[in-house]
């Protein structure tokens, strides 16, 4: 079962995104995007990508879905519906997860599953990554992200540009008239 | 190529589907927007990872600041609608009458 985990929470992850595109209210959709967003951290840290299911947790879970939290809880003030108590919430999430779960059968079903959509798909290497020979001691993805400050220059003035004059932009926007 | 990547597409054109089809809260589909970002990210990450492509590392973060851009402009936007409105149902929106 344990060569198949990053599979099962990658089903995980396509039902919670049916939970919250089925479209119940901004609240419980955000629920489900919090759930969402844990598990795609797992389905992360499964490959070997410590510091990037951190940057999930921390930037993306922390502080931009805590932003979506009060502002939901500011902007929309009504009985917040759930899933059950309106039929084309429940409609769509019953035909997602059955869509989904049709095809995750499908590929659990037989060993040599090949699905060719543009390139070929294939069951067999799930829990294997390529292997390019010794890395040494570091670990290959954080050295890659430290490499932001040194070769990627250029990218940290863009960025940092950028969300300043974002921060202006959203000044100006909600200064309304 | 695993079959953990049919699933984020999936995921991808789930939340793509849930942005386009509007229901009462604009709200909902500021959501559906970030599960476009969050599934751009974890396939963008597993790919990287994978390959081992170690300089590309970087660009899920870049990926992130510019998702957080968006998501604090479209918050800011939908907070004026509110503002203005009352609440933030798409059918206010309705001033172009076309």
């Amino acid at each position: 079962m344990m060569t198949y985990i990053v599979f099962i929470l990658s089903v995980v992850f396509v039902v919670s995104f049916v939970g919250f595109s089925s479209k119940p209210s901004p609240i419980y959709g955000g629920l489900v995007l919090i759930i969402s967003g844990a598990v795609g951290c797992g389905i992360v840290l499964s490959f070997g990508g410590s510091f990037l299911g951190l940057m999930v947790f921390l930037i993306y879970l922390g502080g931009m879905l805590v932003v979506f939290g009060y502002t939901t809880a500011m902007a929309t003030e009504q009985y917040p519906e759930v899933w059950a108590s309106n039929k084309a919430v429940l409609g769509a999430f019953i035909v997602g997860l059955l869509s989904e779960l049709l095809t995750a059968c499908y590929i659990l079903k037989g060993d040599d599953v090949e699905v060719e959509v543009v390139l070929k798909f294939n069951g067999a290497g799930d829990w294997v990554i390529y292997d390019t020979g010794d890395s040494g001691f570091f670990s290959e993805e954080a050295m890659g992200i430290a490499a932001l400050y040194s070769y990627g220059t250029w990218l940290v003035i863009v960025t940092g540009w950028s969300l300043f004059i974002g921060v202006l932009v959203i000044m100006e926007v909600t200064r309304g008239n | 190529m695993s079959m953990v990547y049919i699933n984020i597409f999936l995921a991808f054109i789930l939340s793509f589907m849930g942005l386009l089809i509007y229901r009462s809260h604009l709200m909902s589909s500021l959501l559906c927007l970030e599960g476009m970002m969050l599934s751009l990210f974890v396939m963008m990450a597993v790919t990287i990872l994978t390959n081992h492509l170690t300089l590309a590392s970087m660009t899920p973060i870049i990926l992130l600041v510019f998702a957080a851009c968006e998501a604090a402009l479209g918050l800011s936007l939908l907070v004026m609608i509110s503002n203005t409105y009352g609440t933030d149902y798409v059918q206010n929106l309705n001033l172009l009458q076309c």
